[in-house]
Order: C-alpha cells, then sequence, then structure tokens
C-alpha cells in the first residue's frame, strides 16, 4: 500500500474508532435488553497478580482498584457516593452517616450519627458503634499498622502525638455516645468530608484488629464487613482469642478473592449499593489474551486487566460488539515531567516551548489512540472541575500536534537561545537525561519526544528503566526529564492534585512526587543534594524556581457551598497559574478506563470515585 | 557408589548455598530503588519507608540477611521447615505459596517429559532406522517446526484451535487432581503437548544422530552377522548406547524447567513456580525470588546426581569410587 493511501487509510480508522469513542463515552451506566435480576455471581479476571498495597487491608491499601473492592462490596464509611460514572458519581453522599454534616466552630468541628442498623458481619455479628470508627482511625494514625494516607488526617487535633505514641488516644476524636462521632481539626479544612469517604476510615471491629497489631495486610484476610458482601469462609473463622484466628478460605493474597452475601447487611440501611448479584469471584489470570478469550466465551464476565489492542480495537469498532465496551474518563493525568532546577528545564522559555512543541496526538496514538483518552491540555482533569475549565487550552495547536512557530517563539527570550533562532542552541541543550520506562508504550513515546524536541534543539540521552519511578522520585538523582508519569485523584478533590504534586514542603529525598521540585528551596536543595539552580523565581528572565505554596494554603481551607464553589474556583486559578507561570509539565493525556463486558451482564455501571467498575451496581444473568 | 553418593549431595548443599549467596547479592546491589516504597503508597511518607525497610529488614546489610535466612533454612521458622519468610508483597508465607504451587509445575514437567521423551525417542529412531525415506524426512520436519515455533505461539493457537473453537479440552488454569483425573487432563493436556513439542523435536534429532553414529560402529555389524534380530539389534545394542547423551540433557531440562517454564505456565495461567519466580522478580519481593532460586537450584544439582546414577546402569564402563 502506498504511503499517502495508508495514511488516508489511518485517518479514516481513527475517525472510526473516535466516532465510537463518542457514543460508548459518557454513558453512566449500560444494560442489555435483559432485565436486571438480583442472583448470580460475578466472575472477574484480575491480570498478573492483584498487585495490592497492603494485601487489600483498608487501613494501608492504595491501589485504586482495590478501592473498587473495598468500596463497593466491603466497607462502607461515614460518608460515601452513589457508585456511578461522570460529576454524579464524585458527590459525596451519607453512607453509615445520617446526613453530611455543616462543619461548625469555624469549619473545625465535624459531628456525625451513626445510622441505626449497620452490623458487621459474621463472625463479629453485632452492631457498629462510634468506638469502631475510633479502632479505625487509630490504625491508621498507628505508623506500625501500615497506614499509606495517614497524611490527610494530621488535621486532626491529637493525631501526630497519637502517631508518635506520646498520647494513648486520639484527643481530637470524641464519642460522646455510641452512635456519634465529633471531630475537631486544627484548621479549617475544605476537604475533610471526602477525607472521610476513603476506606481506612469505615469502622472497624478492635477484637479482631488488636490481633494484627504492628503487622501491615495480615487484617485482609480476615477482614469484618459492613457492606453487602464478605470474605468466604469468614463466618466459619474463629475469633475467640488470637490464636485461634485463621485466614478465610476465600483470600489467599495471591490467586483469589471470593466474596458471599453478608447475612448481616440490611439493604434499607444503604441508599447507594444495589448488591445484585449473590457472589462476587476476582481470580488472578497470567495472560490478559486469556481473560478476554474466557470473556468471550462466557468464563469471566469482566475484568481488571490492560486489554491487547486487538481486543480493544474489536470491540470499539464492530457494531454487535459495542454493548460490552464501556469508557469512562479515569480521573487521571498522564505527563511529561520537567525538573525546573536541571538545565535547560530551569528555564520557564524552555519549559513552555516543550509545551508547544510535543505532538501529543502521536503521543496518544502510541497508547492506542482516541480510544484510550483524550488531550490534556492543563494539570488536573476537567472531570474534577465539573468541566468549567473544558475551554481552557493554553498551548492548544492543530490537530493537537504541535506548532513549531509557536514553540520558537516561546524560547526566544531564553538564555539557552545563544543564536537568537528560537532554538535551544546552548551546550546543555544537548544529551539532557530523560528517564524512560519499559513498558510496550514507551519506546514509541520516546520516539516522539525525542523528535519534537529535536525540532527545537533539544537532544536527549535516553535511559530506560524497569520500574522507573523509584528513580524518578529520588531526588538526587537529578532527573531533568521523564516520560513515565501520570497521576490520579485520590477523591474528587483538585487538592489530591495539587498538593503531592507542587508543594515544596512535601518534597523528600525518595519517594518524592513533586518530581518538577515546584516550590524547593535553597536550604532543601543543599539539603537533598540537588545540583541545580534552587535560586527564587525570577519573573523577569523566567530563571529560578516558582513556588505556589502561599495559593495552596489559600485554597485548602476553603469550602463550596450551595451558594458558591470557591474552592473550586482557587484551584481552577491555581491550575491556569501553573500552566502559564510555573510550567512544570506537559500534560498529554486524561486516560480513559476502558472494560469489557461479557454477554452474561445485563447492567454494567462505573464507579467514578474509584474509577473501577461498581461492582455493587452490576447485575448477571442469574 | 554410595560414598559417591554421599559426597555428592553434600556438594549440593555447598552448591545451592552459593547461587543463594550471589541472589542476595544481586538483589541488594541492583540499583533498583527500595522496595519499601511499593508498600508504602503513591505519596510515601520518611516515617513509612523507614518502618517499612526495618519491617522488611533492608535496612540491614546483605551478609547479614544472608546470615538469618540460612539460620532459618536450616533451623525453621513459625511456618515450619524449611523457613523460607514471608512474601514482601502479601506477607503470605513463601514456603506455602511454594508447596501450594509446586505441584503445578510439577505436573507439567512430569506430562511434558514424558511426552517429549518417549515421542522423541520414538521418532528419533524411526528416522534413524528410515534414514533417507519419507518417514525420516517428515519427521526431521516436524522437529524443524517444533524448534521454530515460539512457545507462546504455540500456546495460544493451542488455546484458540482446540479449548475454544473445537471445545475439546478445558481451558486454561490448573485443576488439581483431587477435583477428579479427567478434569485434571483436559486442563494440563494441551500445557503438556505445548511444553514437549519443542523438546521432542530436539530429542528427536538428537536420538536419531546418535543412532545413526551407533548403527554404524562394529560391534553392531558383527551383532547382525551373528544373526541377532534387527529389533534386538537396534534397541538392545544401538539405542542403549546412544541414550547417554540424551540421559545427560534429559536431567538437565527437566531441572530448568522447575523455576522456567515461565511461558508456558503464563499463557496456560497455570501460575506454578516460574510464574511466582517472574512476579515475585517484577515485584522485588526477595523472599519469593530466593524460595524458587533455591528450588531450582536445588532441583539441577540432584538431578545432575541422577543422571550419573543412571549412567553407571546404562553404561557399565563407568563405576564410581
Amino acid at each position: 500500500m502506498s504511503r499517502p493511501v495508508r495514511r488516508v487509510a489511518a485517518v479514516l480508522l481513527s475517525a472510526g474508532v473516535a466516532a465510537a469513542v463518542l457514543v460508548a463515552s459518557g454513558s453512566a451506566a449500560r444494560s442489555s435488553s435483559a432485565q436486571i435480576k438480583a442472583g448470580g455471581t460475578l466472575n472477574v479476571g484480575w491480570e498478573s497478580s492483584f498487585g495490592f498495597t497492603d494485601n487489600l487491608d483498608p487501613t494501608g491499601e492504595y491501589l485504586g482498584d482495590a478501592f473498587g473492592i473495598l468500596d463497593n462490596l466491603l466497607v462502607r464509611t461515614l460518608v460515601g457516593y452513589n457508585h456511578t460514572a461522570g460529576a454524579a458519581g464524585n458527590q459525596l453522599v451519607p453512607d453509615i452517616a445520617t446526613a453530611l454534616p455543616k462543619p461548625t466552630n469555624g469549619g473545625k468541628t465535624y459531628t456525625f450519627h451513626i445510622k441505626p442498623g449497620i452490623k458487621f458481619s459474621p463472625p463479629v455479628n453485632r452492631a457498629v458503634t462510634s468506638h469502631d470508627f475510633v479502632t479505625a482511625m487509630e490504625r491508621l494514625a498507628n505508623p506500625k499498622d501500615g497506614g499509606q494516607y495517614a497524611f490527610y488526617y494530621k488535621v486532626i487535633k491529637g493525631w501526630d502525638a497519637y502517631a508518635a505514641g506520646k498520647a494513648k488516644s486520639i484527643s481530637g476524636i470524641s464519642t460522646p455516645n455510641d452512635s456519634t462521632i465529633v471531630f475537631n481539626l486544627t484548621q479549617p479544612t475544605g476537604d475533610f468530608l471526602y477525607r472521610m469517604s476513603m476506606p481506612a476510615t469505615g469502622p472497624q471491629p478492635a477484637e479482631v484488629t488488636k490481633c494484627f497489631e504492628g503487622q501491615p495486610g495480615k487484617y485482609a484476610q480476615d477482614l469484618i464487613s459492613t457492606a453487602g458482601y464478605m470474605i468466604e469462609g469468614i463466618d466459619k473463622v474463629d475469633i475467640s482469642s488470637c490464636s485461634a484466628i485463621k485466614p478465610a478460605d476465600g483470600y489467599d493474597g495471591q490467586t483469589h478473592l471470593f466474596l458471599v452475601r453478608n447475612p448481616n447487611y440490611d439493604p434499607k440501611t444503604d441508599g447507594t449499593r444495589k448488591n445484585y448479584v449473590d457472589q462476587v469471584r476476582f481470580t488472578v489470570d497470567a495472560s490478559d489474551v486469556d481473560i478476554y478469550n474466557k470473556i468471550e466465551a462466557g468464563q469471566l464476565d469482566l475484568a481488571t486487566s490492560s486489554i491487547p489492542p486487538s481486543v480493544l480495537q474489536k470491540y470499539a469498532t464492530t457494531p454487535s460488539l459495542k454493548r460490552y465496551f464501556h469508557q469512562n474518563s479515569g480521573d487521571r493525568t498522564w505527563y511529561l515531567t520537567m525538573n525546573i532546577t536541571q538545565p535547560p528545564f530551569d528555564d520557564i522559555h524552555v519549559r513552555k516551548a516543550m509545551n508547544w512543541i510535543i505532538d501529543k496526538a502521536a503521543l496518544r496514538q502510541t497508547w492506542g489512540g482516541p480510544t484510550v483518552g483524550q488531550i490534556a491540555n492543563h494539570i488536573v482533569p476537567d472531570t474534577l472541575f465539573n468541566f468549567k475549565l473544558q475551554s481552557y487550552k493554553p498551548y492548544k495547536t492543530p490537530g493537537d500536534h504541535g506548532d513549531l512557530a509557536k514553540a520558537k517563539a516561546a524560547m526566544k527570550g531564553s538564555k539557552y537561545d545563544t543564536k537568537g533562532d528560537g532554538t535551544c542552541s546552548a551546550p546543555q541543550c544537548k544529551n539532557v537525561l530523560m528517564i524512560s520506562d519499559t513498558r510496550g508504550v514507551d519506546p514509541g513515546m520516546v520516539a516522539t519526544i525525542q523528535q519534537d524536541a529535536k525540532k527545537i534543539g533539544i537532544t536527549f540521552k535516553v535511559r530506560q528503566i524497569n520500574g522507573a519511578y523509584p528513580t524518578i522520585q529520588t531526588v538526587a538523582k537529578n532527573i531533568p526529564f521523564a516520560e513515565r508519569p501520570g497521576w490520579g485523584k485520590d477523591y474528587a478533590d483538585p487538592v489530591t492534585f495539587f498538593e503531592p504534586l507542587f508543594d515544596g514542603r512535601t518534597i523528600i529525598p525518595t519517594g518524592n512526587t513533586n518530581y518538577s521540585l515546584v516550590g524547593i528551596t535553597q536550604s532543601q536543595c543543599r539539603q537533598l543534594h540537588v545540583t541545580g539552580d534552587c535560586s527564587p523565581y525570577n519573573p523577569k528572565t523566567g530563571l529560578g524556581v516558582p513556588s505556589v505554596n502561599s495559593m495552596l494554603d489559600k485554597c485548602e481551607p476553603l469550602v463550596n457551598t450551595e451558594a458558591n464553589d470557591a474552592r473550586t474556583v482557587c484551584y481552577e486559578n491555581l491550575d491556569k497559574y501553573l500552566m502559564t507561570n510555573v510550567v512544570p509539565w506537559v500534560p498529554w493525556m486524561w486516560s480513559y478506563v476502558t472494560r469489557i463486558t461479557s454477554s452474561n451482564v445485563t447492567h454494567y455501571q462505573f464507579d467514578q470515585f474509584s474509577t473501577t467498575p461498581a461492582y455493587s451496581m452490576i447485575s448477571v444473568k442469574s | 557408589m554410595l560414598l559417591y553418593i554421599a559426597r555428592r549431595l553434600a556438594w549440593t548443599v555447598v552448591v545451592v548455598l552459593a547461587v543463594v549467596f550471589v541472589t542476595f547479592f544481586v538483589f541488594f546491589k541492583l540499583p533498583n530503588g527500595n522496595p519499601a516504597l511499593r508498600f508504602c503508597g503513591k505519596s510515601p511518607t520518611p516515617e513509612c519507608i523507614q518502618l517499612t525497610t526495618a519491617r522488611l529488614h533492608l535496612d540491614k546489610p546483605f551478609y547479614i540477611e544472608f546470615g538469618y535466612f540460612v539460620k532459618n533454612f536450616f533451623l525453621g521458622d513459625e511456618n515450619g521447615w524449611p523457613g523460607l519468610g514471608y512474601s514482601y508483597g502479601n506477607y503470605v508465607s513463601v514456603r506455602s505459596e511454594i508447596i501450594e504451587r509446586a505441584p503445578r509445575t510439577l505436573w507439567l514437567i512430569a506430562g511434558a517429559a514424558t511426552i517429549w521423551l518417549t515421542g522423541g525417542v520414538a521418532i528419533g529412531v524411526l528416522s534413524a532406522v528410515k534414514r533417507r525415506r519419507l518417514p525420516d524426512r517428515l519427521a526431521m520436519g516436524f522437529a524443524l517446526f517444533g524448534i521454530s515455533a515460539p512457545v507462546f505461539w504455540l500456546g495460544l493457537m493451542a488455546l484458540f484451535i482446540v479449548w475454544k473453537e473445537l471445545h475439546l479440552t478445558g481451558g486454561s488454569g490448573y485443576v488439581p487432581l483431587s477435583d477428579g483425573v479427567g478434569h485434571w487432563l483436559s486442563h494440563l493436556i494441551l500445557p503438556w503437548c505445548v511444553l514437549a513439542l519443542l523438546y521432542m523435536a530436539i530429542y528427536a534429532r538428537l536420538t536419531r544422530n546418535n543412532l545413526l553414529e551407533t548403527l554404524g560402529e562394529d560391534y553392531i555389524r558383527t551383532a547382525r552377522a551373528k544373526g541377532l534380530p534387527e529389533r534386538t539389534v537396534i534397541f538392545k545394542h544401538g539405542l542403549r548406547a546412544s541414550l547417554t547423551p540424551i540421559v545427560t540433557i534429559f536431567g538437565l531440562d527437566i531441572a530448568l524447567l522447575v523455576g522456567g517454564a515461565i511461558i508456558t505456565e503464563s499463557v496456560f495461567n497455570l501460575q506454578g513456580l516460574g510464574w511466582l519466580a517472574f512476579n515475585g522478580a517484577e515485584t522485588q519481593d526477595l523472599p519469593t525470588v530466593l524460595g524458587v532460586v533455591l528450588c531450582t537450584a536445588t532441583a539441577v544439582a540432584i538431578m545432575n546426581l541422577v543422571v550419573d546414577i543412571v549412567y553407571a546402569f546404562l553404561d557399565p564402563r563407568v563405576r564410581y569410587a
């Protein structure tokens, strides 16, 4: 086939796929003509290994896919979500609490009342009380119990003292009676209710969890549920003493997780979950191809797995299969990160030029094209701003293929444009270290980035590392550029993007997530062995390190009310500021979450909070 | 002979410990970052990293960790003997994981080995006896195909055609023998055949070449001249002498498959020891990797010993002091 014909064919194919995407995307729920019925078993395939960060122990578990299991099937929290897609799925609703409390005491006190009729599953078999929430919070605060997002709750009075072992309880949490719990904070915190929707805050029975103190992850195999399902075999576990407790049969931590109905669950207390199926069975499968063969054969109904491109194309473009193809916003941004202390990216002109030159459409094509996501135009996905920044595209180029003229115009004025021709011509622009991973998509991405950057005079020396995150998270390695990162929300508040990614005060030696080092100070640079220029930002030259710490502090205490959405507007302005005055990244894609279901599934729904299938809302043929 | 076996067993222990030591060294010295980061979430705090590093004993030098490992291995730990510690990923004891998965790999190897040994030798003998005739051409063509076709492709094609389209076998995944022989067999027959194909091709060629060489020896001509039946000449005199190299590679192949049948295990979702090792390596799960390395190293050493003993029976000239 000649090259022009190939090009036309590629364009037509992409257009066809994009049309299929437009039809498929944005749907909150997809039902077949079969009536939704209760009963049956939902069989879910899981590729390669569960990959849980804490074995599914709610206290420490931080994997997004695990949130879908915990939040839908096992753990109720004081406040939760409607387990649906889109903006409605990111709205907080009461779960165990009778209502969403309004903060009092200048925004520093939250009082929750617990609904009657909420019980733990067997073998605990008793009502949930306010003390069970205290147990959960204390486990979260105790560093030895493996809590991985305990930092969200440092705003609770007495948290740090308890965590340091200096107090026997968290003074800011009080339980006036069995059905009331009060949180007193050190400062107004506009997203506190979101923080209380996280699975680690769900009630836990002390009579069981005390047996796992100091052993992160071990509680998971004896997790006591408060939601519609429980681990198979948990009712047979002997909890009379710690030595008697054995792991429930239904979860071995490695190959399977089988859930059955929780007999103590009262659906009248739960307005957010339908729990259609009788059982949910998660099984690990070594091969993604095998998983999709089984979905086609009806042996599996759904999968948490990468989708082979051939399967993706088949389901996206075959009319009879489109109803099994589900696509929703993943609330995740993929981006190229530039270290603003390392040349040539220590100059804002260069960072802006990179935003103009990168062919984002080509990057997305390496992942599979329009079926896998939308082109990203700023930091936070539009879904988290209720699409109010949808038209904000500060570096928009024709077809998102990059614009050389604009890139060169942006480069002019840079100290690295030694020839004055709009290219990065200084020696520091050559052989810049780029860290790349070894996924299937990375070679294609690297090739695109190298080709684009070369047009403005930047050449890269690429180092491929399997599992690149630990390398780019180590500040002392002074990595100038990386193509690997992506970031998804923890909950539907933009603070979960901005604080870990751009707050200079959270920069740590290893495990650092502010890869660009926005807001880093000279003293931090000395301590962390940063070799580049850490002087404060000079807007006249475009050199130095900008900071957004004060803007973050301004947005954090704000609360959205019915009258105004001051908090969202504040973060929108921060996003714009970052894209025009800091420019730490080249954001290039907001990825979709794509799932394929079998013909057994009669009703599919997506959970926007966890960005996973809403297991509690899916029905199958029974 | 007994003294020889005892000496070899003692050397086996030394070899296995050396292999484990090298694994420790490589793991600790590889510049791949701290595995503790994996268990501290996407926004790890310094406190979490420190605590997790201590909990996983990554804060001690590798030779101290090696010392603890050797001690637990010989004396056992809370999970019994040998003590292999806990997986970093899910806190399950490595010993129980290996006991759970070893049967899958061992059944895979046993079935495939039976097929490739009997099939490969039979085809090799037929090919040698019918040299340059149609059976020989067909056999060597089959051998070429078997050696050339990648295992993963063969496996996927086999699943697609035999299971998905023709419904002749059970699909992927391991079914224990306790669930019924028929069910167990239907899930293993395809992986057996796929894994055996490559080796069968190699063994067929090897048997053919060795047998042709042996059949050209003077003593074979003498045996024929004495009027022995051709079957006796080929099987009793010819094949027996040709089997020595076959036995050598058979022992090694079996041993290496203990931790190395990763592709077959992945394609057919058997999740045996090879898959366990691969996952462990990907997630920097040292205890799991060590457990499988130990199994594989021990299997190689013991199979080498078995091969040497079998030599003594095959070849009367071989005697061990």
